[in-house]
């Protein structure tokens, strides 16, 4: 399994197998992500990719991919199908994108304005969902760090942080961003955007794993996208408009 | 179908004001007459003359203003006489009470012979009385008025429809209704109960199915939360103020006992519960659990210790807590669990712990959960629902024509966040009313920062909402652009002005 090195004490009850994640990002995060753990979601692009991390844990029963993957069965809480996530600070987020992507809207829970009281937000959600996305928005203080990351441990959930302070968060191993995208389906005038094609890149200690994903494609969802053509910078699957034909 | 026994006192403004029934005698208000004495109405007197024309009738009547606080302190006396009987009276409003029937009738011997005892009751206390009984309050009123006031009637189980058949469409108090019904040739609630429900609903709407179901003889609806009656609430005095949380925890978890056995006794359970806690210096700190199940008494107790420490409560400054109420804030019939609460997905109970923690920190409102609904815009797709309050309607399936197409933006960002889209030369892009851009946009900014190169654009997708109400019309026309740098923002531009509605980020 991927970054077996624990980051502080081990996990208290450590199942081998990660909180499920979508199938389009297995090949970047191989075994899910690790209980417990903190994981950092920056730069441009962070809020689908935040999203896509909800969606991969939420996702409803009838599609969480029953090719018997063993990070599949392993989803912690997954008594009816999926877990459970919130999301923490993030008022503007877009929860139908997130629907798109396969997130059962009914296991989401959202605290739009914690205010200075989200580290207690964030430890009373640690021990009751399987991922936390939060926005940290203040530098954040070692003590507070400290006691929500043993909780998250205990309790085998993810902390996902996103915002502008993101980066100061100490013991995150993992980190999620956008490296290169292009937005697919506008023309001069016309067309409909249809999807990014980007490359998110799974930076881990020691091992950078990378990947071109739709994030989203055109039905919302993401799914894996072959490496850009080669060809000329146009646009290879651009829908265009047809051309007009002289039929009579 | 529950029995009812209603006593009612006629003529109860006039009694109120000290004039007995041979005396002809009117309540009046506004300059009208309000309610008169049966020796009034004998002279010609009626409800809603002018004064004038009363006393042109009744040269003798005695004039009362009417005095609506002396009604309900009276009335207090003939409550009192029929709670000497049979407990749980509802004062309906003054001159008017109900009881429920079919416990005191098996005690007492027969529904006639407690019909019988409470009229006497009432009687001896002073006060003339009609008492009635019958399926529901609506029907039990009129049985009680039955026999032009001069005793009431019992109408058996099953036989309310028969009963209410010859009554005119006046005795629903919809004098709109009535007089609709009237010019249709309905002339009694027997004709209006005959007549198809569907259909009643369609045309009345549901005012109209609701007084359709009374000329049936059914509920008014069907069983709704009762509210909370006062005496279910349970309350605790501390005597020196509590210094300690633990303290006062304890005591919440003896008062829940309390609570729950009033609750079970009655067959209710409560699906929000007050917890108002007094300190000291007068200050109280209220707070409403709702919750979709049974509160235990150490769920009680618990949420008491987070309210105590969500309001930091320090009692230096409050000087202790004095006294601890627990009232149940909304009744339903105790059927069990209530999943419809949270949806179809069953809520584990670490998360509701959880959210009523939050809910202690942040208030009611702190935290949600997101409902999709239909709409065109992608502010429009998401509504936030309070953990534990009812979410709206299932999603409105549309269509939406206009709607913005999938993939959904990933930030939505609330009204405010404005953008400047210019063209080749830096002039403002604008969109005429029959929809044509100025100029292709070359530049955006977005929320005062500095100009991108639009690499790609579509647009203008015009939507007009509300155009048949003024008030809330708007005309917008959406854009969708990807600027030089890879980012995708769907724009509107109202009035003249940019703003940015969504971001693909």
């Amino acid at each position: 399994m991927a970054d077996a090195a624990p980051a502080g004490a081990p996990p208290m009850d450590a199942p081998c197998a990660g909180l499920p994640v979508l199938p389009a990002l297995r090949p970047l995060l191989p075994g899910g992500l690790r209980p417990g753990s903190a994981v950092g979601v920056a730069g441009p692009g962070s809020a689908s990719l935040g999203l896509a991390l909800v969606a991969g844990v939420s996702r409803r029963a009838g599609e969480a991919g029953g090719a018997g993957e063993a990070d599949a069965a392993g989803a912690a809480g997954a008594g009816d199908g999926g877990g459970w996530c919130a999301i923490v600070g993030l008022p503007d987020l877009g929860l139908a994108a997130a629907a798109g992507m396969g997130a059962a809207p009914e296991r989401l829970l959202l605290v739009d304005e914690p205010g200075e009281r989200w580290p207690d937000v964030v430890a009373a959600l640690a021990e009751a969902v399987d991922l936390v996305l939060l926005n940290v928005v203040e530098r954040p203080a070692a003590p507070a760090v400290r006691r929500l990351s043993a909780l998250a441990r205990k309790h085998g959930c993810v902390l996902a942080l996103t915002g502008a302070y993101a980066r100061e968060w100490p013991g995150t191993r993992l980190r999620l961003r956008v490296a290169d995208s292009e937005w697919r389906g506008l023309g001069d005038g016309h067309g409909v955007l249809r999807g990014r094609r980007a490359r998110v890149v799974a930076d881990a200690p020691g091992r950078e794993r990378d990947g071109w994903l739709w994030l989203p494609g055109p039905d919302g969802a993401v799914t894996p996208a072959g490496p850009p053509a080669v060809g000329p910078a146009g646009r290879p699957d651009r829908p265009g408009r047809p051309r007009l034909d002289v039929v009579a | 179908m529950s029995r009812v026994l209603v006593v009612w006192c006629p003529d109860w403004p006039v009694t109120a004001v000290g004039v007995d029934a041979g005396t002809p005698g009117a309540v009046v208000a506004e300059q009208r007459v309000a309610a008169c004495s049966a020796a009034a109405r004998a002279a010609g007197v009626r409800r809603g003359q002018r004064i004038r024309d009363a006393q042109r009738r009744c040269p003798d009547l005695v004039v009362r203003e009417r005095d609506r606080d002396a009604e309900g302190r009276l009335f207090e006396a003939v409550a009192e006489a029929v709670a000497e009987l049979t407990p749980k009276v509802e004062v309906v409003r003054p001159g008017l009470c109900a009881v429920p029937a079919r416990g005191a009738a098996r005690f007492y011997g027969g529904e006639e012979s407690l019909r019988l005892l409470v009229q006497d009751a009432v009687v001896e206390a002073g006060f003339d009385c009609g008492a009635g009984i019958a399926d529901g309050l609506f029907a039990a009123e009129l049985a009680a008025r039955a026999q032009g006031g001069q005793g009431g009637t019992v109408v058996p189980e099953g036989g309310a429809a028969a009963f209410l058949a010859p009554y005119p469409l006046s005795v629903l108090d919809r004098p709109e209704l009535a007089d609709l019904l009237r010019r249709l040739g309905v002339r009694t609630l027997g004709d209006f109960a005959a007549l198809p429900s569907g259909h009643v609903a369609g045309r009345f709407g549901p005012d109209g199915a609701l007084a359709h179901r009374l000329a049936r003889g059914e509920e008014p609806r069907p069983v709704a939360p009762a509210p909370a009656a006062a005496d279910l609430s349970v309350r605790d005095e501390f005597d020196p103020p509590a210094a300690r949380a633990e303290q006062v925890v304890f005591a919440a978890k003896r008062l829940a006992g309390r609570l729950h056995a009033g609750l079970g006794a009655g067959g209710l359970a409560c699906v929000r519960l007050a917890v108002d806690v007094g300190f000291a210096d007068g200050h109280v700190l209220r707070r409403l659990w709702r919750h979709d199940g049974a509160l235990s008494e150490a769920a009680v107790a618990e949420r008491v210790r987070w309210q105590l420490s969500a309001g930091r409560v320090d009692e230096s400054v409050w000087g202790g807590v004095t006294w601890l109420e627990l009232s149940p804030d909304q009744l339903v019939p105790d059927e069990g669990r209530q999943e419809a609460l949270w949806g179809r997905t069953a809520v584990t109970e670490r998360v509701a712990r959880a959210a009523d923690r939050i809910q202690a920190l942040l208030g009611h409102g702190g935290i949600t959960r997101p409902v999709l609904v239909g709409g065109r815009g992608p502010g429009e797709w998401v509504v936030k629902v309070p953990v534990g309050d009812l979410p709206p309607g299932e999603r409105g399936d549309g269509p939406w024509p206009g709607r913005i197409p999938d993939p959904a933006p990933s930030l939505v960002p609330g009204p405010g966040w404005s953008a400047e889209v210019t063209d080749a030369s830096g002039a403002p892009v604008t969109v005429s009313g029959r929809c044509a851009v100025s100029a292709p946009p070359a530049y955006v900014a977005v929320g005062g920062g500095p100009a991108a190169p639009v690499a790609s654009w579509t647009g203008p997708w015009p939507a007009v909402e509300r155009w048949w109400d003024a008030a809330h019309a708007r005309r917008r026309a959406r854009f969708q652009m990807v600027t030089g740098e890879g980012r995708a923002y769907l724009l509107a531009v109202e009035s003249g002005r940019w703003h940015v509605e969504a971001s693909y980020d």
